[in-house]
């Protein structure tokens, strides 16, 4: 009877040490939905080994992954990373909260330009920390072209029938809408949107794939599927790099798109005290490098990067140069319009 | 009386499991889907309404109805396929091959595959029909071609032939059972009636096997009709399907309520097929 008892008791104690400790386990982890490279163990390690937070990762593929995410049903995520045109939508939608800049040792270090951007702020408050931004670039085969391409003229030329490829996402039509000149690729009229739609069809025949996601695109160009395309600038060339694969990116003449990502806090984060530690990291040295060296992105800690990065790395990130950014279209939020862009995509690919 | 009720008592018992299982994983889901498609795209998100706009679109713009042809197209075309591969396989199965082990063996054979993921099925098609692929470099090995050719990838073909590999056994395995049920001496009889081999078949065991063909044609074509791995794996740009664009809506576009209004369309036409190939199966039934 002694022996049971002892067992008993034993067991309950075992049993509320299991449950409790599960508990101090839960607080101390977040859950991050966000970019491939995002969450580099490069820097995420030495993070969870120095603050005790442990970090779980999921990552998207396009920028039309977060809000499915979210609708879904709260309580899983903490922080997202969705890009510049997606924030405002995520916000009106009251998915997220606002930011505490006050807990964030490094927030007046990063690009004004980036921290007053619209996109990050909603009525007086601040929702998107500005993590990393670059272009929306266009590679080529180097190769392959015995003059270099300079005109996105160059992605509806015949003679490179089959061998060309663009992202599957609105920004198809930003790139076809450049094309045809028109005024605000944001904003284009229905006889704008018609011209870029038929310029879109007209190019469909010499389109070997629409590429879904980063790792298909560095795929494409190592089975030798594509010559010439548009790509995230510096990721998927460094990935191809790194397999010895010569490509060579330009900034066409009829211009590229731009993009900031930020992080943003999921309404209702249960880890509020790892997400700020985490965040600290992010747009500190480790995160700023961090993903500097993984993704080959700019950074929006121009303070952090001359500190961790060489100084031909910081020049080669346009990290003294703002105005690299003006030179781009930045991409903005479509708002309600968005209906109208992802439809006309859609007809494209339905053609 | 008491051991009445205790009968239906315990057939109640064995019989809910399965049915709450049906309501709560078939019933309700569609029935949200069903009331979802009357709802309203409303920026940011979408909200409750009851309005046929999202209907109206579908039959309206003609993205959808381009959309709805091709995925018909593409099914039809695996299941042509699956059917004419398979019939010969089957049948050589059943009348030709003499022991059992090695029936067994064969018929496991183009089973088998079923446990490996559909992905990595799919996905091994890109390494054999890729510009330089497996294909084309045995094409050039042999002196058929000289230069890689690239028509055999990124287009409609590959899908074709893509899902008609991955789907397969579900037109092997019905034709098997519709031809292992054909009582041998039918077709004894038929050759003592003078009829020859040929004529048996056309006679006595297609016939007979239609209700297979049918089951076959069924199952071939609704799976490939939902898909949207092939297009994204192994499509060209001519490869969108209606389960992409219903992927599309509800991600991208946030417009959950026209994304229902497609799937239940979608699930219309799926239902339609069966109901159809059910009455063909029980003519088929009625025959014999």
């Amino acid at each position: 009877m002694r022996i049971l008892q002892t067992l008993k008791s034993s067991a309950c104690a075992m049993a509320i040490i299991c449950a409790s400790a599960s508990l101090a386990f839960a607080a101390n982890e977040i859950n991050i939905l966000t970019w491939e490279g995002y969450a580099d163990q490069s820097f995420v390690k030495p993070f969870e080994d120095a603050s005790g937070c442990k970090v779980n990762a999921t990552y998207v593929g396009s920028n039309d992954d977060f809000a499915p995410k979210l609708i879904a049903g709260g309580g899983v995520y903490d922080l997202i990373s969705p890009s510049i045109d997606s924030t405002t939508t995520l916000i009106e939608a009251a998915f997220l909260q606002p930011v505490d800049t006050s807990k964030l040792a490094e927030y007046n270090n990063l690009y004004e330009q980036f921290r007053t951007n619209a996109a990050f702020n909603h009525e007086g408050e601040v929702y998107g920390i500005p993590f990393a931004w670059g272009a929306i670039a266009f590679m080529y085969l180097t190769d392959k072209f015995e003059t270099p391409p300079t005109s996105l003229a160059d992605l509806w030329d015949e003679k490179y029938a089959g061998k060309i490829s663009l992202w599957d996402d609105k920004s198809a039509l930003y790139v076809a809408a450049r094309l045809i000149g028109a005024k605000d690729i944001y904003n284009l009229t229905d006889e704008e949107m018609a011209a870029t739609k038929a310029k879109l069809i007209e190019q469909k025949p010499l389109i070997r794939k629409y590429w879904a996601t980063a790792g298909e695109l560095v795929d494409l160009y190592a089975s030798g599927e594509v010559w010439i395309s548009n790509t995230w600038a510096g990721y998927q060339s460094g990935l191809l790099k790194e397999k010895g694969i010569n490509v060579t990116e330009f900034l066409p003449k009829e211009k590229a798109e731009g993009w900031i990502d930020s992080f943003l806090i999921v309404k209702d984060s249960p880890n509020l005290e790892c997400t700020y530690k985490f965040l600290n990291m992010l747009i500190a040295e480790e995160g700023q490098c961090g993903v500097a060296n993984v993704n080959g992105y700019s950074v929006a800690n121009p303070v952090a990067a001359k500190k961790c990065m060489t100084p031909e790395q910081f020049k080669a990130l346009h990290q003294d140069d703002l105005a690299y950014l003006d030179e781009l279209v930045l991409w903005k939020n479509l708002g309600a319009d968005i209906e109208r862009y992802t439809n006309t995509w859609n007809a494209v690919k339905a053609q | 009386m008491k051991i009445i009720q205790r009968g239906k008592l315990a057939a109640g018992a064995v019989l809910s499991l399965p049915l709450i299982w049906t309501i709560l994983f078939m019933f309700v889901p569609y029935a949200i889907l069903f009331v979802y498609s009357f709802w309203e795209k409303k920026y940011p998100t979408f909200e409750a309404a009851f309005q046929f706009g999202n209907y109206f679109t579908i039959f309206t713009d003609p993205q959808y109805f381009q959309v709805l042809l091709r995925t018909g197209k593409i099914a039809a075309f695996v299941s042509f396929f699956s059917a004419l591969l398979a019939y010969p396989f089957a049948y050589f199965l059943i009348f030709k091959v003499k022991t059992n082990g090695t029936r067994q063996l064969l018929y496991m054979a183009v089973i088998a595959p079923l446990w490996i993921s559909y992905l990595l099925r799919a996905y091994t098609w890109k390494t054999i029909l890729g510009t330089n692929g497996i294909l084309n470099s045995f094409l050039i090995w042999a002196g058929i071609t000289n230069e890689p050719t690239d028509i055999f990838l990124y287009n409609q073909f590959a899908m074709i032939l893509t899902l008609t590999y991955v789907f397969i056994p579900f037109m092997v395995m019905p034709i098997y059972t519709s031809l292992e049920k054909i009582p041998k001496n039918l077709i004894e009889a038929s050759a003592d009636l003078g009829l020859n081999g040929f004529m048996t078949f056309i006679k006595v065991t297609l016939p007979l096997s239609i209700p297979g063909l049918v089951a076959g044609f069924t199952l071939t074509f609704c799976l490939s009709f939902g898909d949207f791995i092939a297009s994204f794996l192994v499509g060209g740009p001519d490869g969108l399907m209606i389960a992409n664009v219903i992927s599309s809506q509800f991600g991208a576009a946030l417009n959950w309520p026209l994304g229902s209004a497609l799937a239940i369309i979608m699930l219309v036409i799926v239902l339609t097929i069966i109901s159809i190939s059910d009455r063909f199966e029980r003519l088929g039934e009625a025959k014999l």
